[in-house]
């Protein structure tokens, strides 16, 4: 039996020795650019941008939370093939970084969305500690969606720049689309009284759009959707909601939805009466069933759900 | 090299480089010992992100690795008190230097991305994009070499202290009564399940170290009496299921890690079910066969 492991090592040796030198990337050579997006609202924009120039496959399909991504094997087969790798960047797609950083090496061109914005526009977790986190959630500022959308435009252009004008063109239509979408947002908004603007969901992935659209965004877990909220942040959140008159708190499509049964829990047992405002997407596009399947049918969505539940007084 | 070839080879080295300890994880009924060490390199991880507040560090990889021998050194000193069992030695340590990991993740960092995964690349499918250059040549993935050394360091290890291995698996008593101290040996055997799991976590994720350090190895257990050809059906066993696993994964276009696991126990499953000489299948016939001879037995005397 020692023989056969001898041998069975052997057989690895003459393999292994066998692989080593060749590179394996037969890059795709046909005439649209094979392009791999990780977040559902990068795939959504790059498809925009790159029409029918671009095939496009998208690694995190609707609902799914980015640190929960299990990648199949067709996915692995596309960034093996890939021309083009497209990410969001500030930490978001963690697991990806080694990952894409060896593409790059090897000849595929790695665009981060963040790297679009400059670092004065970035926001920081809110919570105090000692290490400062830049908030990944960068889509949901539109304003900062459109210099990522300018960006991509850019460097799609730069890579090639035979279909540029098509790129351009896209982008260009597309910009005006994210206008309307912003003022679509703010009309509605302002529907809510200023004093009920608070936004209470489970992550903290909101900070963005509180931000450009003045809602005041509390979070009960942190940035990261891993770690569990403690019973001092559930009472605490408890108080400051029936101190303010909330009434109503959101769901997150990517992230359980237990902690916000638990705070309502909390905060009805104080006599004040919170619901459960619904589901809105954070981390994810929706599907095409619930009309959320692409950026700005999401944006529409959530700030829908949001003014009609925050208006109901 | 295609990269369905690359993962199989990394699936079929891992595989074996985990099966090996696994053998005498079975045989010393601390199996577990894998899943332990899974969830405690956490511990690891975050107190050397303390440390070096950086992520990329591989001081975390360090980190993990010491934890995961505190880990097993320490269930094996619980072990040796001899006043609990050996499960419950796993069942005292794990918990502990896991939930002092959360703790800490949840005071200190509760804002940062800090978990295994983030460290510990923990995904086969990933394991080909991750290439080791030396003087501009593609030597080919990383943890295809981390993992066949690994696999060296172990083979070496069982090869020179087999008859060591054998006799304190067998019969420590006996071994402390020739003069020779299993306590070394254990430790050092320990010592190497936590290297591999460690390696093995950062290559293929830590479903299937337990499933490639207990699966092949309990295989082999049920199918035989001999300690050699029990080494000999686990390797065996370990290259079938990592090789059909992700055979099965390209098709289905799966999770690779997922279906392995499943290859791993439904094979465990079938051999348990089937074996020959052991197997629950065998054990009701032969059970049968003596009620009857019995009833037979009766019928004569009366």
């Amino acid at each position: 039996m020692t023989k056969l492991r001898w041998f069975s090592i052997a057989i690895l040796l003459v393999l292994i020795s066998g692989c080593s030198t060749d590179n394996n990337t037969n890059r795709n050579d046909s005439e649209t650019v094979s392009i791999v997006t990780t977040t559902s609202f990068l795939t959504d924009l790059v498809e925009t941008i790159g029409g029918e120039n671009v095939s496009v496959t998208g690694l995190m399909g609707p609902g799914v939370d980015p640190h929960d991504y299990q990648p199949s094997t067709s996915d692995i087969t596309a960034m093996g093939e890939a021309n083009i790798v497209i990410y969001n960047g500030l930490n978001l797609e963690e697991r990806f970084a080694e990952v894409f950083d060896q593409l790059g090496e090897r000849d595929v061109l790695t665009i981060v969305a963040a790297d679009a914005l400059d670092e004065a526009s970035m926001l920081f977790d809110p919570e105090e500690s000692d290490f400062q986190t830049v908030d990944p959630h960068i889509w949901f500022s539109v304003s900062r969606w459109k210099q990522v959308t300018q960006y991509i435009a850019d460097e799609l252009s730069a890579y090639d720049p035979d279909n540029a004008e098509n790129y351009r063109r896209n982008a260009a239509e597309y910009l005006d689309e994210l206008d309307e979408l912003a003022h679509y947002v703010e009309n509605r908004v302002e529907e809510v009284p200023e004093k009920s603007r608070y936004l209470v969901t489970a992550h903290d992935a909101f900070q963005y759009f509180g931000e450009e659209f003045n809602f005041e965004v509390v979070g009960l877990q942190g940035l990261n959707t891993r770690t569990e909220a403690g019973t001092g942040d559930i009472s605490e959140m408890a108080s400051f909601i029936v101190e303010k008159e909330i009434n109503a708190v959101f769901v997150e499509s990517s992230v359980s939805p237990r902690s916000i049964e638990a705070l309502i829990e909390a905060t009805n047992s104080r006599g004040h009466q919170l619901k459960n405002a619904g589901e809105l997407y954070s981390d994810a596009l929706g599907s095409s069933e619930d009309d959320a399947d692409t950026y700005i049918t999401m944006y529409r969505s959530n700030v829908d759900t949001i003014v009609s539940a925050l208006n109901e007084n | 090299m295609s990269m369905i070839n690359e993962i199989t080879l990394i699936a079929v080295v891992v595989a074996i480089a985990c099966a090996l300890p696994g053998v005498f994880l079975v045989l010393r009924g601390a199996t577990m010992v894998s899943d332990a060490i899974t969830h405690t390199v956490l511990l690891g991880i975050v107190l050397a992100f303390f440390i070096t507040q950086d992520l990329n560090s591989p001081l975390l990889m360090i980190g993990a690795t010491l934890v995961g021998l505190a880990t097993v050194w320490l269930i094996e000193t619980i072990q040796r008190s001899n006043l609990v069992s050996n499960d419950a030695a796993i069942g005292i340590v794990f918990p502990l230097f896991f939930s002092i990991a959360i703790i800490l993740i949840t005071f200190y960092a509760g804002d940062v991305h800090l978990d295994e995964d983030a460290v510990l690349m923990g995904e086969l499918a990933f394991a080909p994009f991750r290439r080791l250059d030396l003087w501009g040549y593609d030597l080919g993935p990383q943890s295809l070499w981390v993992m066949f050394i690994i696999l060296i360091i172990n083979s070496v290890f069982i090869f020179f202290f087999y008859k060591e291995l054998k006799v304190t698996t067998f019969d420590p008593a006996f071994a402390a009564a020739i003069g020779f101290s299993p306590v070394v040996i254990h430790y050092a055997l320990m010592t190497l399940v936590s290297l591999t799991a460690v390696g093995a976590y950062d290559s293929v994720g830590s479903i299937l170290i337990v499933g490639f350090m207990v699966g092949p190895a309990l295989s082999g257990y049920i199918l035989t009496h001999s300690l050699n050809k029990m080494i000999g059906i686990t390797v065996i066993m370990a290259i079938i299921n990592s090789v059909s696993g992700v055979r099965l994964a390209f098709f289905f276009d799966t999770t690779i890690a997922g279906m392995i696991a499943v290859v791993t126990g439904s094979t465990t499953l079938l051999i348990l079910i089937f074996s020959p000489k052991k197997g629950l299948f065998q054990h009701q016939i032969s059970q049968n066969r003596a009620r009857r001879n019995l009833n037979k037995e009766i019928e004569k005397m009366a």
